[in-house]
C-alpha cells in the first residue's frame, strides 16, 4: 500500500499522460473476454429466468414472466437457504477474522526466523485444497472410529458418538468450522501485514504515554486495522457467499436442506433438475444482493486509496 | 502478552510470556493436527483407518494407498495431468491477457478508466454459480463441453479478473520515471511494456499466476458440470465422484489421493509466499 500511493499521486500530476490509443487498446483483449465469459452469460441468466426452461423439457420455452420470482418466494427451500447462505457466510468470516485477528496480535512481538517458521506453519491450512479439506473433516468427523468422535468418548466428553454430520442441527456448525480451519490463516497472514505496518512512532509515543497491553491494542492497533479488516471481511463474505466445493464435498447439501446455500441449491436444481429457469431466477436475485456487497467493498477500497 | 518492542529476552518467563506460547502452542496444533492425520491415514491399511479407536501412528506403515492410485481402474495420473493442464493453461492465458490490461488501467487517466476497472472488480465478485447455467449452454453450443478447453473458459470467469486487479496494483508500485527514456526516444507502449515494465514486475506476475493457479485447483463446480468423461475429469472433481464407488470406505485411499492433491498447490503456495503478502495488502485483490 505504502509503496503505490507516491507512484498513483506521480500519475496523476502528469496530465500528457492522458489519451493515448495504445493504452486504450490494451484493456481491450480483457473486455472482449470478459464479456464473452460473463457478460453474455449475465444476459442470458437474465433472459431464462422469465421463462420455464427445462433442458430435459424438449418443447420450446415459454415467456412466463415473473411465474419463476413468485414462485421463489413461496419456496421455503429458497428461505432456508438464505438464511443457511447467511449464518455460513457470515458466521465463519467473523469467527475466522477474530481468530485471525488474535492471532496477529499474538504473534506480533516474535521476530526473525522463529516467526517466520510459525507463520509458514500457521499458514498450511490455507494452501489445503477446498475439496481436501471437506473430505478430511469428513472423515475425522466420522461417527464410527473418526478421530473427534474417538476423543470425545476416551476423554469422556461424549458418552455416545456425536452424528456431527448427519444430523440436521449439527451439520451446518460442523462444516463451518473446517471453513474457519482453512480460512483464518487469510486473515492472520494480512493482519500480521497490517500490523507490522503501523509507523513505530505511533506505537513509541503511545508507550510513552503508558498505554498498557489492551490499552495499546484497543486505542492504537485496532483503528489502523479497521480498514484492511473490513476490505477482507468483506472480501471472504463474497468468496463465501460462493463457496461450493467444501459444502458439496461434505454434504451435498444435506442432511435434507440443513446445509444446502444458495450456491447448492441453485446447482440442485439447474444440474439435478434441469430447471435453468427457475435456478436463473434464484440466481438473478442472489446476484442483486450481491452487488450491494459488492457496492459496500468498493466504496471501501476507495476510501482506502484516498 | 508482553509488549512487542520490549527485547525478548527480558522476561522470558513472565506469566504472560509462558501464556502466550500456550497460545502459539494450541494454534500450532488446531493448524497442523488435520494435516498430519491425513497423511498418517494416508499410511495406513483400509482395515487400520477405519478402526473404531484411531491409532495415531501407523501400525504398519505402507505405502500401497500411493501405488494403488496409479494401479486402479480410475486413471488418476490422467486426473492429475488434467488438473495441472488446465490449470496452468488457465494461469499462463489469464495473466497474458490481464498483463496489458493492468499496465493501462494503471498508466492511462482515460475517461473510462476508473469505470472499466470497477466494472472488472464487479464480475470478480459476480456468484460463480449465477452464470454456471448459461456458460454450460455457451459451452454446449460451441461444442467445448467434456474438453480442457471448456475448462479453462469457465476457469477464466474468475481469473481473468482477478489478475487484471491483482497485477495493476504490482504496475502501481512501478515508478513512472522509469519509462520516461523509453518514452522520449519514442518507443511505443507495448514495447515499454515487454521491454521496461515486466521485468520489474516478473515476481508479481509470478505471484498472480500462481494465484489464479491455485484457485482455479480448489474449483469444484465448473469441472463437475462441465466434465462428462471420467478421463478427462480434474483430481477435485474426481475425489468427489469417485467416493460414491472406490473410497466408501477406503478412508487410507482416499486420504492418499487427497495428500497428492495437495501437494501442488502447497508448493506453489509457499513458492510465493513472500510476494503474497504484497499482492495482498494492496487491497484491490479478490481471491484466496
Amino acid at each position: 500500500m505504502a509503496a503505490q500511493a507516491p507512484a498513483a499521486t506521480q500519475a496523476r500530476a502528469r496530465p500528457r499522460a492522458g489519451r493515448e490509443p495504445w493504452l486504450d487498446w490494451m484493456v481491450l483483449p480483457t473486455l472482449v473476454v470478459m464479456a464473452v465469459v460473463v457478460g453474455y452469460p449475465i444476459v442470458y441468466t437474465i433472459l431464462l429466468s422469465v421463462e420455464d426452461y427445462n433442458l430435459l423439457d424438449f418443447s420450446p420455452a415459454n415467456f412466463i414472466g415473473a411465474d419463476n420470482y413468485t414462485k421463489l418466494f413461496s419456496d421455503p427451500i429458497f428461505w432456508q437457504s438464505l438464511r443457511n447462505t447467511a449464518v455460513y457466510t457470515f458466521g465463519s468470516v467473523g469467527i475466522s477474522a477474530l481468530l485471525g485477528l488474535a492471532l496477529a496480535l499474538l504473534m506480533e512481538n516474535l521476530g526473525g526466523a522463529r516467526f517466520r517458521a510459525i507463520r509458514a506453519l500457521l499458514l498450511t491450512p490455507w494452501a489445503v485444497p477446498f475439496v481436501v479439506v471437506a473430505f478430511l473433516f469428513r472423515y475425522m468427523y466420522l461417527q464410527n472410529g473418526g478421530v473427534i468422535n474417538a476423543l470425545l468418548l476416551s476423554s469422556g466428553l461424549a458418552s455416545a458418538p456425536v452424528p456431527w454430520l448427519n444430523s440436521a442441527s449439527l451439520a451446518l456448525p460442523a462444516v463451518m468450522v473446517a471453513n474457519i480451519w482453512a480460512m483464518a490463516p487469510f486473515f492472520f497472514l494480512l493482519l500480521s501485514a497490517a500490523l507490522s505496518a503501523i509507523p513505530n512512532e505511533v506505537i513509541e509515543s503511545a508507550r510513552v504515554d503508558r498505554a498498557g497491553t489492551w490499552g495499546m491494542i484497543w486505542h492504537i492497533k485496532l483503528p489502523f486495522l479497521r480498514n484492511p479488516l473490513l476490505i477482507s471481511s468483506l472480501l471472504m463474505v463474497i468468496s463465501n457467499f460462493n463457496d461450493f466445493a467444501k459444502i458439496w464435498a461434505m454434504t451435498q447439501g444435506g442432511p435434507g436442506y440443513s446445509t444446502s446455500t444458495l450456491v447448492v441449491y441453485v446447482y440442485r436444481l439447474a444440474f439435478e433438475n434441469f430447471e435453468f429457469g427457475y435456478a436463473s431466477a434464484i440466481g438473478v436475485i442472489w446476484l442483486m444482493m450481491l452487488m450491494v456487497f459488492a457496492w459496500f467493498y468498493m466504496r471501501a477500497l476507495r476510501m482506502e486509496r484516498r | 502478552m508482553s509488549s512487542p518492542v520490549q527485547p525478548p529476552s527480558a522476561r522470558r518467563f513472565s506469566p504472560g510470556r509462558i501464556a502466550q506460547w500456550v497460545a502459539i502452542g494450541f494454534a500450532l496444533f488446531w493448524s497442523l493436527a488435520p494435516i498430519y492425520w491425513m497423511l498418517s491415514t494416508s499410511f495406513k491399511t483400509e482395515l487400520e483407518a477405519t478402526r473404531l479407536v484411531p491409532t495415531l501412528w501407523p501400525e504398519a506403515p505402507t505405502v500401497a494407498n500411493y501405488v494403488g492410485l496409479a494401479g486402479t481402474s480410475l486413471p488418476f495420473v490422467a486426473f492429475f495431468v488434467n488438473t495441472v493442464v488446465s490449470c496452468l493453461v488457465t494461469a499462463v492465458v489469464c495473466v497474458v491477457i490481464a498483463t496489458p490490461a493492468a499496465y493501462a488501467l494503471s498508466r492511462a487517466r482515460f475517461r473510462l478508466a476508473g469505470t472499466v476497472g470497477y466494472s472488472i472488480l464487479a464480475f470478480r465478485m459476480l456468484p460463480m454459480v449465477v452464470v454456471l447455467a448459461p456458460l454450460y449452454l455457451l459451452l454446449l453450443n460451441a461444442r467445448l463441453l467434456d474438453s480442457g478447453t471448456g475448462l479453462v473458459v469457465g476457469f477464466t470467469t474468475f481469473g481473468l479478473p482477478f489478475a487484471v486487479w491483482m497485477m495493476k496494483s504490482f504496475v502501481d508500485a512501478v515508478p513512472i520515471e522509469i519509462e520516461e527514456a523509453a518514452r522520449v526516444d519514442g518507443y511505443p507502449r507495448w514495447q515499454i511494456l515487454l521491454k521496461v515494465v515486466v521485468p520489474l514486475i516478473l515476481p508479481g506476475i509470478l505471484t498472480t499466476a500462481t494465484f489464479v493457479f491455485m484457485e482455479a485447483w480448489n474449483n469444484l463446480v465448473y469441472p463437475l458440470t462441465f466434465i462428462t468423461t471420467m478421463d478427462k475429469q480434474t483430481l477435485p472433481a474426481a475425489l468427489v465422484l469417485t467416493f460414491t464407488g472406490q473410497f466408501k470406505t477406503d478412508w487410507g485411499g482416499m486420504m492418499a489421493a487427497a495428500t497428492i492433491t495437495t501437494l501442488p498447490l502447497m508448493i506453489a503456495f509457499f513458492a510465493v509466499q513472500r510476494s503474497m503478502v504484497r499482492g495482498l495488502t494492496s487491497g484491490a485483490v479478490a481471491g484466496a
